[in-house]
């Protein structure tokens, strides 16, 4: 009796002494881990306040320099600074709905920076119009540091701990960052949400970014006939049922409006369902996508490649060339371009991926066909290829020449198309042929899949 | 006679206690480096991996009669098959990768062979593999009870958020930025991706897009901000809702 008295309270003390010992460790470790968090935060903030007052700065010497030099210095400084900026911020733990317009306007900044520097390098002035953007972008970026040092004034004043993230701490969190970083952002996100849209050449450009397509022709397709195109273009025998995507009410807002197909194949489940997009306007196929498995390799790629541009001519896709092509996983994805005379478009893209068991089509994208496709008038060269053989290095050992438009920004420009070697390394080099001008340099990278290029 | 009894007794309890702390202490010390080392994990197989560590791999499958199909160091159909069986068989986590814990089961030691015989190509380690498998861990995390279609989509949304200006400019970057992701949060992302989320994010990054330039979705099951809802509703892929 007296013997078995003392082993329970003995067994709890022991639970309670271990159940300290595991509490205290794990909250050494806690505050460890949210001493790491609240440094590295420390540090991001700190970052993007100093990259914000140097892009302040540089943005300041811009304006006032008249020297065309100093100018590409500054500009690609200002690049540097607001790609900095955009990238902390984008890391700081704030909504993004919050930030998106200030994350938005340093990369345009960034972009802005990077266009301005090809039009000095192109031997070309600064417009009164960019000066005033500059002008702009200046305010806007004195403003930002302004709300910068706002924040960091609060955030000395004490609790930068209440800003760490977790899931269990988000309604905290969401308290205290109302009261601190987020009103502070969201006020200079509304003043930025106010400036007017940056015009200008460049990727990240809103030109870039609200392009209408411009292959689609005229007409307008009911979901009917959208329905019958599919059913034509699948095979409508292959056809056992067809459904409907769930539209929203914003729909004309995409890319290439559409309707959205899922098609299930005789004799087969729901889940081996092909998919389609038609676009409303114009009845064209945008995209198809058959997910099935393929486990034979029959086909070589050259066959693959034959089956592919036999699929382009019957759909009714002519003068379709193939570019390069990556093989994986029993299929065969084939690059095709347009080609006009003898100017390869590489704007008007066609992707066919091709089932290497037994030829079949298994997806298909023309959507960058589509949003490029045009009558164009091509330019004749005033150049000769050997005058623009000359504006390449000359050991630079080349394999191929032909005449090829790229995309540049919201233009095309018609180049000579130099591939071949440099060093071991391959190239493709692109001589502007009306100016001479080298525009573009594509490094290859061959891999066991096929060709890339970067 | 009680008192000594007593004096045991405490004497018990704190043998006990020195115990359960040595215990503890210990077992702490030495849980550390063991998580880090499964972190470590500088390389794994899965479907569609190409070289010298598949061949190894579907040697020792090969032998061991797991595997009777050709040792020719593409990582395909029969070759995710045996290593399932193998993974059955051996306790393992069934899911067709070869990772640190199958890779030791195997007896192979990938760190040290492939840092080590690792060849000086002409491409310097330019390729879209290590892009492939994060967007793929992204479409795992985030996508996997979804149909292909709409693990592809996902993939896409991330890819439009790279090209476009209010979001960060490299994949990493869009997949990691705080708050962005629900699975990137709570570590779901960290799962192995099966081989339906490897191809979605292969056919993402091949331009497939089926959401026509996309840049949020949301599950309005789980949406947990109101804010999401003002978005401009575009279509519906699965359970998720797309726009832009």
């Amino acid at each position: 009796m007296d013997k078995k008295r003392w082993i329970i309270p003995t067994v709890l003390a022991a639970v309670l002494i271990i159940s300290l010992v595991w509490g205290y460790n794990q909250f050494n470790l806690r505050n460890d881990y949210e001493t790491a968090l609240i440094n590295h935060y420390q540090r991001l903030f700190y970052d993007t306040k100093k990259h914000v007052e140097n892009l302040q700065i540089s943005l300041s010497k811009a304006l006032v320099s008249d020297s065309k030099e100093q100018n590409v210095l500054l500009l690609s400084q200002i690049m540097n600074e607001a790609y900095f900026a955009q990238d902390k911020l984008s890391q700081m733990p704030v909504a993004h709905a919050e930030i998106a317009k200030t994350e938005k306007f340093l990369t345009q900044v960034a972009d802005y920076s990077y266009s301005l520097i090809q039009n000095h390098l192109d031997g070309k002035e600064l417009t009164s119009k960019q000066r005033e953007t500059l002008f702009n972008l200046q305010g806007n970026s004195s403003n930002f540091n302004k709300e910068l040092s706002l924040l960091h004034d609060k955030l000395i004043q004490g609790n930068f701990r209440e800003t760490t993230i977790s899931s269990r701490q988000r309604n905290k969190l969401q308290e205290a960052n109302k009261e601190m970083v987020q009103t502070r952002l969201v006020n200079l996100e509304k003043e930025i949400g106010k400036s007017p849209e940056l015009i200008y050449d460049g990727p990240y450009s809103d030109q870039i970014l609200n392009k209408k397509p411009v292959g689609l022709g005229n007409k307008k397709v009911t979901k009917n006939e959208a329905e019958r195109i599919v059913r034509q273009f699948v095979g409508d025998k292959k056809v056992s049922k067809i459904t409907t995507f769930e539209e929203g009410k914003d729909m004309p807002k995409a890319a290439i409006p559409s309707y959205t197909f899922s098609i299930v194949p005789k004799n087969k489940s729901e889940d081996m369902a092909t998919h389609i997009g038609i676009s409303k306007q114009g009845g064209k196929v945008v995209w198809m996508a058959n997910p099935r498995g393929i486990s034979k390799n029959n086909l070589s790629m050259k066959q693959a490649e034959e089956r592919a541009l036999k699929f382009l001519e019957e759909k009714g896709y002519t003068n379709m060339e193939s570019n390069y092509s990556l093989r994986y996983d029993g299929v065969g994805v084939f690059n095709f371009a347009y080609k006009e005379g003898d100017v390869t478009i590489y704007p008007d893209l066609i992707k066919i991926k091709v089932a290497l068991d037994n030829g079949e089509v298994v997806g298909f994208d023309s959507s960058a066909y589509l949003m490029n496709h045009k009558k164009r008038d091509i330019q004749t060269p005033t150049i000769t290829p050997e005058k623009a053989r000359e504006a390449v290095k000359i050991d630079f050992d080349i394999n191929s020449t032909r005449l090829a438009i790229i995309p540049k920004g919201n233009r095309e420009v018609l180049c000579y198309e130099f591939k071949g070697k440099y060093k071991g390394s391959d190239f493709i080099i692109y001589i502007n042929a009306l100016n001479g001008k080298e525009e573009d340099i594509l490094q290859i990278i061959k891999s066991e899949n096929g060709t890339l290029t970067f | 006679m009680r008192k000594r009894s007593f004096n045991k007794r405490l004497f018990n309890v704190c043998i006990l206690t020195i115990i359960f702390i040595l215990v503890i202490t210990l077992y702490k010390s030495e849980s550390f480096p063991m998580e880090a080392s499964a972190y470590q994990s500088s390389k794994v197989l899965y479907w569609g991996t190409r070289g010298q560590d598949v061949k190894d791999v579907q040697w020792k499958l090969r032998n061991w009669k797991y595997y009777n199909g050709k040792v020719d160091g593409i990582y395909g159909a029969d070759t995710y098959r045996a290593v399932r069986r193998f993974q059955k068989k051996n306790g393992l986590k069934v899911d067709g990768v070869v990772g640190v814990s199958t890779a030791r089961a195997m007896g192979l030691n990938f760190a040290t062979t492939s840092r080590g015989a690792a060849p000086a190509s002409s491409t310097a380690g330019i390729n879209r593999k290590d892009d492939v498998y994060l967007l793929a861990r992204a479409i795992h995390g985030e996508a996997r009870g979804e149909p292909y279609v709409g693990k592809v989509a996902v993939g896409a949304v991330i890819l439009n958020r790279v090209r476009h200006p209010s979001f960060p400019n490299t994949v990493a970057g869009v997949i990691y930025q705080p708050l962005a992701f629900t699975a990137v949060a709570d570590g779901q992302m960290n799962l192995a991706p099966n081989k339906d989320s490897i191809n979605a994010a292969r056919d993402a990054l091949n331009g497939w897009d089926p959401t026509y330039g996309c840049i949020y979705y949301w599950n309005p099951a789980t949406a947990t901000s109101k804010w999401i809802w003002s978005r401009k509703v575009t279509l519906k892929i699965g359970k998720h809702w797309f726009g832009v």
